[in-house]
């Protein structure tokens, strides 16, 4: 660890505020007793720093310091970080000997990662209470989607009882996610599919919903060749 | 409308559900056979049956139910339903019963649209 922290006079000149109290506060913790790994003590009280060829760039204040104990391995490729650096910062491919000590992070006294503070989102009234004009349920243009996705997928298919059970599950997520592509904001899908096997048998397909006749609404499709049946049904809900 | 219904009002509740829907079918069909004059009129019994039960347990949920049935004659049939909606407040259920003749019935779901939930019966 020895040739990791060095450098601490890049540092040291300016001490962050913060890295006084923190300071402070282990070196109270070292006094009491606690138990801390030897070798890393003298280093405890350093700032932390970096060694790299390249200036660190000026948009990136370092925020915490890093407090050594029993540091493993020093991070020799850059792409340590990488991940926990922001997109803008990709080229800053500096050298680190510990961990942590990337934009924004927060450290723990032991040096490791401590989660991010869950940014809270605070809603807002819209007081809205209808859909938009222009951001209606359409229904016409839902029928033609399914419709045409049933015609494109079902066209050569030959009913099987083994494969079409996943062949409906398969057809009505293809189709809700076809439809949601076109989904008016804050509007619900429910789709349905059912398909069956041609034979001499009567089947009847009902549907009835309560909903509100402003806002929603529901269309169907139907797809029938030698060998199967298939009936689409989605339904269009309007949520505040 | 107002937003502070507790979980339990909003919930979707699948027992008193799946028993609504049991008995729509059994008091529209019961046991008769299939018969194509019929088939109309026990498919709007069933639907008719479920959503005004499904209503009258006064929750603030929409409901879609869908209800289909099939003659018996070794044909095979499929259902799926996909759904794009909220998983804390929305929900389905289904019931399948068959007698002599098939009567299939499928999926109910019930969707909870910020105060409104949608609810789907399919059968």
């Amino acid at each position: 660890m020895a040739e990791e922290c060095n450098d601490f006079s890049i540092m040291a000149n300016k001490p962050l505020p913060l890295s006084q109290e923190i300071l402070a506060q282990f070196n109270l913790s070292l006094a009491t007793g606690s138990c801390v790994p030897g070798p890393p003590r003298r280093r405890l009280g350093s700032i932390s720093t970096h060694r790299s060829s390249k200036e660190q760039p000026k948009d990136q204040p370092l925020h915490r310091p890093m407090l050594l104990r029993a540091m493993t391995g020093p991070s020799s490729d850059s792409s340590f970080l990488s991940p926990n650096m922001s997109n803008s910062h990709i080229s800053f491919s500096k050298r680190f000997s510990f961990a942590g000590w990337h934009q924004g992070g927060r450290v723990s006294f032991s040096g490791l990662y401590l989660p991010e503070p869950v940014q809270e989102i605070y809603k807002e009234n819209t007081y809205r209470t209808g859909p938009e004009e222009g951001s209606r349920f359409s229904a016409s243009r839902t029928q033609q989607i399914t419709q045409a996705t049933l015609d494109r997928y079902l066209e050569a298919v030959c009913y099987s009882p083994d494969s079409c059970s996943q062949l409906c599950q398969m057809l009505s997520d293809l189709v809700l996610s076809k439809l949601k592509d076109v989904n008016p904001p804050r509007y619900k899908l429910v789709c349905q599919v059912v398909v069956g096997q041609s034979g001499k048998q009567g089947v009847r397909v009902a549907s009835r919903s309560l909903l509100n006749v402003d806002t929603d609404s529901y269309t169907s499709a139907v797809f029938q060749n030698q060998s199967l049946f298939a009936v689409a049904i989605v339904h269009g809900v309007y949520f505040e | 409308m107002d937003d502070s219904h507790s979980v339990e009002e909003t919930a979707f509740v699948v027992d008193e559900v799946s028993s609504i829907v049991k008995e729509s079918i059994e008091g529209a069909i019961g046991a008769n056979f299939y018969q194509q004059n019929r088939v109309n009129v026990w498919t709007s019994n069933v639907v008719e049956q479920c959503l005004s039960q499904l209503s009258k347990l006064g929750k603030p949920f929409k409901y879609i139910v869908t209800c289909i049935i099939m003659q018996k004659n070794g044909a095979g049939l499929q259902s799926a339903s996909s759904c794009f909606w909220d998983n804390t407040t929305d929900g389905r259920e289904h019931h399948y019963s068959t007698s002599t003749e098939t009567v299939w019935l499928g999926d109910h779901c019930l969707s909870n649209l910020g105060v409104k939930p949608v609810h789907s019966v399919s059968q």
